[in-house]
């Protein structure tokens, strides 16, 4: 009986620590349902009368609905062409380890390393020049660009893990190396892909400093939306950026707990397997 | 047997060499350069150019805000970098930044990935960890705005919690005695759950067996740890350190949100002063210059990365 108990206290215990780390994220989704007055009442209301007004508010914004378009548009747009285009560098960086390849995967890695300003001041002046700026298709290059050496780090772990004799016996029966990498590959290899696909999003999805210094209003993205809409009446507009977060946290939380065993390889490129 | 399998197979062989771009494609020769050429597109546009154009720029004088045009000073931007006292100050507040909250993250990372290490018969494990990992994929945006309600002297929670104990309110954020410890606070609440997922995925990677022939010899468990748990599991968790180590360097967008630097220099990390200075200054030939000197710091990091990762090859473990 004592045992059962003190396995009741334990998962008791872990689960004040998840919630916890909750506690802060749970206030902004409380105070979504909160009036301006509510959220600034002293001391603070743990109990009020919950009004969706706030959402309601945020469907009239008319650059809302845009906001929150672009920022699936460019996610989903930038994620799909990085991921393509790593997992044919990924599989040639395995395959046939052209010469240099440990050296351009040191490359790609550094990028992901680099302070945001360091890489964004130099793509802010060359985008300037060439006019590129405010434009969805570049920012969707751009954050392309930014999510391709995760995902290859990421999709050349996992088809390094996949034997070479998948391949040879395919080519030996007279397959093509398109007909290897998309039907043979590509398969054992879903759930890299997944991982890359969905840490990307959440990457570009959340990023909002390339997107307030080179974007414009063509592709400002809901976080640039919280960065610059967050004053009103000469105040904090605490409503508007609690509904938008809380709206806004949806998709990442959905994906987070589906997918929670890619968990691991998304968080660290790959260099580390396993499930949480 | 083998007919039916090369029938099969036959399907997906190009059956018309005619076309000219099919015969290319399907040429192994050329194959490895075909795949590279996309990411090599996006790699010399989108970063070697501004690359160079960064490392170009870093040899000039150049403001947006005066209007001349570029002027080459050679390594004038470099020499004003190394002797202005300030990038000093700021690298070493990012130094204790990074030091502090990479040591309190991984202690209490570790701390709490033991104590979820048993935590497989969890009711509602899966939502548990993911309200628990909830912190790292909130937009950082909205955390550095939400924050400073929290931290608000007069309307913030916290602020409500001191004055209930009986305490004066403090304004965390307004003062540059705590500005820094509390950026520093939700930097370690927004990480920990990182360390945590690293310290479970290194004890997952401990053999089992190790773990139940040591309880039979009964080693104790100080031993336990040092000599199984901690040998199977360092690499890992030397992965997960230098991770948020390289993303603690570059901690920008929380910090603006939340204090800009301020009061004071008080929060102004190297990277905030790289962004203030280049989009809100406008001093681009001297933020270049800044740019890739933390350029080079950065790729010394991950060169330790990839030293450990090869270091942990070797060994045979994956």
């Amino acid at each position: 009986m004592s045992g059962r108990w003190r396995q009741h206290l334990y998962h008791a215990l872990l689960w004040l620590v998840a919630l916890f780390f909750f506690s802060p994220v749970a206030w902004i989704i409380l105070s979504s349902f909160k009036t301006q007055d509510d959220i600034l009442a002293v001391p603070p209301k743990l109990f009020f009368e919950p009004t969706l007004q706030n959402y309601a508010d945020l469907l009239e914004r008319n650059a809302f609905l845009q906001q929150l378009t672009n920022s699936i548009v460019l996610s989903v747009c930038a994620v799909i062409i990085a991921v393509t285009v790593s997992f044919l560098a990924a599989f040639c960086f395995s395959r046939f380890r052209p010469r240099g390849t440990d050296f351009l995967m040191f490359l790609l890695l550094s990028i992901r390393m680099l302070p945001a300003t360091a890489v964004i001041l130099p793509v802010f002046l060359m985008y300037a020049a060439f006019g590129w700026s405010n434009q969805p298709v570049g920012m969707i290059m751009f954050y392309a660009m930014f999510s391709i050496p995760f995902s290859v780090w990421i999709l050349k772990g996992f088809i390094d893990g996949v034997s070479p004799r998948f391949d040879e016996t395919a080519l030996v029966n007279g397959a093509s190396y398109w007909h290897v990498i998309f039907r043979v590959i590509l398969p054992q290899v879903r759930p890299g892909l997944i991982a890359a696909f969905i840490f990307n999003l959440i990457f570009v999805w959340n990023e909002a400093t390339f997107n307030f210094i080179i974007g414009g209003t063509a592709t400002h993205n809901i976080p640039v939306a919280l960065w610059t809409g967050a004053y009103a009446d000469g105040g904090v507009d605490w409503p508007f950026i609690a509904a938008t977060t809380t709206i806004y946290l949806i998709p990442p939380v959905v994906f987070i707990y589906f997918f929670q065993k890619y968990l691991l390889v998304g968080m660290t490129f790959g260099t580390v397997r396993g499930e949480v | 047997m083998a007919d039916s399998s090369a029938s099969k197979a036959s399907r997906y062989v190009l059956p018309d060499r005619r076309n000219a771009i099919t015969a290319v494609l399907s040429d192994r020769r050329y194959l490895p350069a075909i795949l590279l050429i996309p990411v090599l597109v996006f790699f010399l546009v989108w970063n070697t150019i501004p690359l160079l154009w960064l490392l170009g720029l870093s040899f000039h004088n150049y403001s947006l805000t005066s209007g001349d045009d570029p002027r080459f000073i050679g390594f004038g931007n470099f020499i004003r970098i190394f002797q202005d006292w300030t990038v000093w100050y700021d690298l070493s507040r990012t130094l204790l930044f990074v030091f502090l909250g990479v040591t309190i993250q991984t202690v209490l990372g570790v701390l709490l990935g033991l104590l979820f290490w048993g935590s497989a018969k969890l009711p509602g494990r899966r939502f548990a960890l993911t309200l628990l990992f909830a912190p790292m994929i909130l937009t950082p945006v909205a955390t550095g705005t939400f924050f400073r309600l929290i931290y608000d002297p007069t309307f913030g929670v916290l602020n409500a919690m001191i004055r209930a104990l009986g305490f004066e309110p403090i304004d965390f954020l307004g003062s540059a005695n705590t500005a820094f410890w509390a950026v520093l606070a939700v930097d370690v609440w927004m990480w920990t759950p990182f360390l945590v997922l690293m310290t479970l995925a290194a004890l997952g990677s401990v053999p089992k067996a190790e773990l139940e022939a040591a309880e039979v010899d009964r080693m104790p468990w100080t031993q336990r740890l040092r000599l199984i748990v901690f040998y199977h599991g360092k690499f890992i968790l030397m992965l997960g350190i230098l991770l948020r180590t390289i993303d603690s360097f570059k901690t920008m967008d929380l910090v603006m949100q939340m204090t800009r630097g301020g009061p004071g220099s008080s929060t102004k990390l190297v990277a905030v002063t790289l962004h203030r200075q280049a989009f809100d200054a406008f001093n681009l030939g001297w933020s270049s210059a800044l740019a890739v000197f933390l350029l080079l710091i950065s790729i010394s990091f991950t060169a330790t990365f990839i030293f450990v990762l090869n270091l942990r090859r070797q060994r045979g473990q994956t």
